[in-house]
């Protein structure tokens, strides 16, 4: 049941990022850029941190218990911080667009294949 | 090993002099000295491999790089690249030389000459390199480094740009057919060779040359001509020659060098190369036999025509080449001596010609056989040498073109084939016309009259010095035939021979005399004969039409693009969507699958995993539905802050904390960057957001239909993903397992800063890198002023719009009360200990580096929010940005490199409380002082000092920079 929940929530919030981008608004487009980010961040987290009921620390770990997955949370806690630099980096984009063209429609900007 | 260091030598003194303290530090004459000294020790060094070659054959020196695909970094020398690799060395030590009396400025000169030791690398490994695949990026790179000389004067020519691309365009083409006839060679050669071993790739020349049964190999057809053509448009052969005398427009020693004595024999070394296994085949022979003479025909007729002396020049090389390529294509190798004297006269002359053609061009300013005249009262020493090498050019004896001419015409008398005539007439014809060309150049430039008087300045006297070494050569080296040239050939001519300057009153030597009467008779006549010359259909014209004909197939498909990147997502998302609804795709995996769960039973944490769960989709369609940035920027964070909690409750406290910090964080930057557009801008866009054009919104359906295909494609995968978990961790257990190695209590920090340090540091690398990002774009608009993305029509800020929550911040004087100064005062130091403590204390609790990191940041960037930039600026001196991010990966980095010294590898763990001795010591204050440690203090100011960065670029002021100016602008502009 709670995978459904999961999988549900991780779609919905894919779809809504994808239409965010889609849109014609820049800076609801960078924040449905981080929506992606969190979709995809969830989704690992869903796989992996299901097994165990206590956190991966290794006096846990001698106690017996089991643990959720240490590997994925340490791939997801990278990967938020280098979503971030690639997430402010889409803000620089959009001040500077809006800074150059005075506008953060998409459909106002058509100049980049010049 | 002596083949790699020769090869990479030119490579080495481009890369020296294109150091900053070269450039600045040594004169123009130390330049020239030096480059010119590299060039003649790599020639003494080659001349040295020369007892050896002879007594042994080929020298080969392998390192293994690719072998699977038959890639090696294999070098090969036998007498033919020896003779090549002196050619090169040679005549570049004396070309280099005289460059740096050529240019007069020393930039200039120190640009050309980065690119000119460039190519002699190029050059070089191409002729030493002894795998095909190998010669083939060598020669991609003297393509390359011969169209950067090209267009040395592009910035302010546009010939000199059409004409390097002319260049590139016609050899780079050859180029692609090139590979794929090397890829088959060596795969044919492979099957051959290697029968029971399946695809395998022999491109090493020691294999090719082996494989004798090329010949009657099944590809052999779509290979050799594949070959042939690199080969000729690299050599200018006809139809392909025009790109040469376009590509005259380069300075002109790189003329001399690339465009006569080296690049465009790069075809020929080719053609030299492979003719041990390709000439038994009649389609080789006959190829290169009858391109080589139409090319020595096309070359010789057009050349007397041309009035530029360069122009003259290069159709003269294209017609010696040509002749050159007919020698290889004699049946029977019977040509191969004749070509190869013929390569080390031609080198010889038209190198010398086309430095007297650099110097009078210097002298005079102009190349013009028309202005020129009577030069050889004021260059006796340029005269001289033109009479030397054009003579040698047209074959007087007893000069070594003469030599070149004799085997020539030796070798075609011994032709026995079809049309043996007619070939006999074409190489007649062709070197009368020669003949002509060299007496044009003595006469009509230094006897003749000038018909007005022509501008004259003495070019500096070491210039003549190259030339005349070069002339010397071509006057001597007849007569030292058996002591210099036949050692040097012998072991690049397959059969034994002999090389007489004078073999007697033979057929031969009536025929040669004959010729240099034929010429003179036709430089008598020759100005109703020039005017006369002419062809209503050039390959230039061809080549225009061509070039038109593809840049309207670029401008139709250009049409197509509309530029709006929205709408490319749209396609491409769409055409996703499509592709995953109408191949059945979706039904195909979910196929047995329940999207019932079966399981209806929930836990009180599920519970509360799915009340987060619903908070989390409910922001996210708040972030679409709410009009105001300023709400979906706040909705987004709740998103960061529910799924941080979800962390939390999936018992991952490490990445809760980093996800609760950089949330906050990414939220304030998002609000911060609202500030920094105007309202109206921002207004704008949230009218017209809703609203479609015919009164009902399609685009909004068709956004949605898209986003709701991927949204449900996305939902059954995880939920297909989910639901066939395996049971078992995986290679976490190990992790799980081996934490206490390393001292650490937080297996998740153990792995971070450990187990997968290298992904960590690749990962603050890049990191990094999206900080140096925001800074140059919007440091760049900060600095130049100047707008680097064309600007449309600026409307300056109107006050009839309503104002949000932004505008607050817009000026950061409303935020600054006592109360928030005292708050950020205070927060800074305490987020400082925090830090200090997430990184002291991070193996036994959540928490680690890029927590630290974050937790810094957050409190900088409050004292940004609150005091504005340049408050900020002036009370945090020490917070310097980019010095921070560069200490922090300098440190990963010694410290990833130092456990390399011990002996552990890259990244190794080492206990330094324990090498050092004091384990106990610290281990009462429950520290472990590891590289791990050291390394989350870096990960802590790389990532503190990144924020800083971003913080800094897009805190700064907009209205103050461009903002305010460009309303300024449009102030003006309206009014």
């Amino acid at each position: 049941m709670i995978e459904f929940m999961f999988a549900l929530a991780i779609g919905i919030l894919f779809g809504i990022g994808v239409f965010q981008l889609l849109r014609r608004d820049l800076i609801k487009a960078a924040i449905g850029f981080a929506i992606l980010f969190s979709a995809i961040n969830l989704f690992f987290v869903a796989v992996g941190a299901f097994e165990g009921d206590f956190a991966p620390y290794v006096s846990n770990v001698e106690a017996g218990r089991s643990t959720s997955d240490p590997l994925i949370q340490a791939l997801i806690l990278t990967a938020i911080v280098v979503s971030f630099g690639s997430f402010s980096l889409v803000l620089g984009f959009v001040n500077i667009i809006s800074r150059r063209y005075d506008t953060v429609d998409s459909n106002d900007i058509n100049k980049l294949k010049h | 090993m002596d083949l790699v260091l020769i090869s990479a030598a030119p490579f080495v003194l481009a890369l020296a002099l294109a150091l900053p303290a070269v450039q600045g530090k040594l004169s123009k004459a130390t330049q020239t000295l030096v480059s010119s000294l590299v060039m003649a020790a790599l020639f003494v060094w080659l001349l040295s491999f020369l007892p050896r070659v002879q007594g042994q054959g080929a020298i080969v020196q392998t390192f293994e790089w690719a072998p699977s695909l038959g890639i090696s970094l294999s070098f090969y020398l036998d007498g033919l690249s020896l003779l090549f690799g002196l050619i090169i060395t040679g005549v570049g030590a004396l070309i280099f030389f005289y460059a740096g009396y050529y240019f007069d400025a020393p930039a200039e000169y120190n640009r050309f000459m980065i690119w000119l030791s460039g190519f002699a690398g190029a050059m070089l490994s191409v002729v030493l390199s002894g795998n095909l695949l190998l010669m083939f990026v060598a020669w991609e790179l003297t393509s390359v480094t011969s169209f950067v000389l090209i267009g040395f004067k592009g910035a302010d020519d546009a010939e000199a740009r059409a004409g390097a691309f002319k260049a590139l365009f016609v050899t780079g083409g050859g180029a692609l057919a090139l590979i794929i006839g090397i890829i088959m060679l060596s795969v044919a050669a492979g099957q051959i060779l290697y029968p029971d071993e399946g695809t395998r790739i022999a491109a090493d020349l020691t294999d090719i040359l082996r494989a004798t049964s090329l010949a009657q190999h099944d590809w052999y057809t779509l290979f050799a001509i594949l070959i042939m053509l690199g080969g000729f448009t690299k050599s200018a052969q006809f139809p392909f020659h025009f790109w040469l005398p376009g590509a005259m427009s380069a300075p002109t020693p790189a003329s001399a060098y690339l465009h006569s004595a080296t690049m465009v024999k790069a075809g020929i070394y080719l053609f030299a190369r492979l003719s041990p296994v390709m000439y038994q085949n009649e389609l080789w022979s006959s190829t290169l036999l009858t391109t080589g003479l139409l090319t020595m025909l096309v070359g010789a007729y057009f050349a007397v025509k041309q009035r530029d002396l360069k122009a003259l020049l290069a159709y003269s090389t294209v017609s010696k080449l040509g002749a050159i390529v007919a020698m290889l294509g004699l049946p029977g190798q019977i040509g191969i001596k004749a070509a190869l004297v013929g390569i080390i006269a031609h080198a010889l002359y038209k190198s010398a010609l086309f430095l007297v053609a650099g110097t009078i061009d210097h002298a005079t300013g102009t190349r013009f056989i028309d202005k020129l005249g009577g030069l050889r009262q004021r260059m006796p020493a340029m005269f001289a040498v033109t009479v030397i090498s054009a003579l040698s050019m047209a074959g007087m004896p007893f000069l070594l073109g003469f030599v070149a001419k004799e085997v020539l015409l030796d070798a075609m008398l011994h032709y026995e084939g079809r049309w043996t005539a007619l070939v006999m007439l074409v190489v007649l014809f062709s070197t009368a016309f020669t003949a002509m060309a060299a007496y044009m150049l003595i006469y009509d430039v230094f006897l003749k009259k000038p018909r007005q008087s022509i501008h004259f300045h003495q070019p500096p006297s070491l210039i003549r010095l190259g030339p005349l070494i070069l002339s010397l050569l071509s006057l001597t080296l007849g007569f030292l035939l058996e002591p210099l040239i036949v050692p040097l050939l012998a072991p690049a001519v397959p059969k034994s021979f002999e090389l007489h300057l004078f073999a007697g009153f033979n057929e031969v030597f009536f025929l040669s005399l004959g010729v240099l009467l034929a010429g003179f008779a036709l430089f008598v006549v020759r100005k109703p004969l020039i005017a006369r010359i002419g062809f209503p259909l050039s390959c230039d014209m061809i080549y225009d039409e061509m070039l038109e004909y593809i840049g309207w197939a670029g401008r139709s498909v250009l049409h197509t693009q509309s530029g709006f990147v929205r709408y490319y997502l749209v396609i491409i998302l769409g055409a996703v969507s499509l592709v995953l609804i109408a191949s059945g795709t979706l039904s195909t995996v979910t196929a047995g699958q329940s999207f019932i769960p079966r399981d209806l039973s929930l836990t009180i944490t599920d519970l509360a995993k799915i009340f987060m769960l619903i908070l989390t989709v409910t922001a996210g369609m708040l972030t679409v539905v709410v009009r105001e940035h300023v709400k979906a920027a706040i909705a987004y964070g709740v998103i960061g802050y529910a799924i941080g909690v979800i962390f939390l409750i999936e018992h991952a406290p490490d990445v809760a904390l980093v996800q609760l910090l950089v949330e906050t964080m990414a939220t304030v930057l998002i609000i911060i960057m609202l500030g920094r557009i105007r309202t109206r801008t921002r207004l704008n866009v949230i009218q017209s957001l809703w609203t479609g054009r015919h009164g009902y919104n399609l685009g909004l359906v068709r956004d949605l239909v898209i986003s709701v295909t991927i949204g449900g494609a996305v939902f059954i995968f995880s939920l297909i993903a989910l639901q066939s978990r395996p049971e078992q961790q995986s290679v976490a257990q190990w992790h799980l397992e081996n934490a206490r190695v390393v001292d650490t209590e937080d297996v998740v920090g153990a792995i971070v800063a450990d187990f997968r340090g290298t992904d960590t540091l690749l990962e603050i690398a890049v990191f990094t890198t999206a900080a140096l990002g925001v800074l140059t774009l919007l440091a760049r608009g900060r600095q130049s002023g100047s707008a680097f993305v064309p600007r449309t029509a600026q409307v300056s800020s109107l006050h009839e719009f309503d104002e949000d929550v932004v505008d607050e911040i817009q000026d950061a004087t409303s935020l600054s009360t006592p109360f928030t100064r005292t708050v950020s005062y205070i927060v800074l130091p305490i987020a400082i200990l925090i830090g200090i403590e997430q990184i002291l204390y991070g193996g036994i609790g959540p928490g680690d580096g890029f927590t630290a990191g974050v937790t810094i940041g957050l409190a900088i960037s409050l004292w940004y929010i609150v005091l504005g930039y340049d408050e900020a600026k002036r009370q945090l001196p020490w917070f310097r940005p980019e010095i921070i991010t560069r200490l922090g990966l300098v440190i990963a980095i010694v410290n990833a490199a130092i456990p390399i010294l011990l002996g552990k590898g890259f990244m190794g763990h080492v206990q330094y409380d324990k090498v050092l001795g004091i384990y106990e010591l610290v281990g009462a204050f429950g520290l472990h002082i590891t590289s791990s440690l050291i390394f989350e203090i870096a990960i802590a100011i790389t990532v503190m000092g990144g924020l800083g960065i971003i913080m800094e670029a897009i805190a700064y002021p907009a209205a103050r920079s461009n903002g305010r100016r460009h309303s300024a602008e449009a102030v003006e502009a309206t009014s």
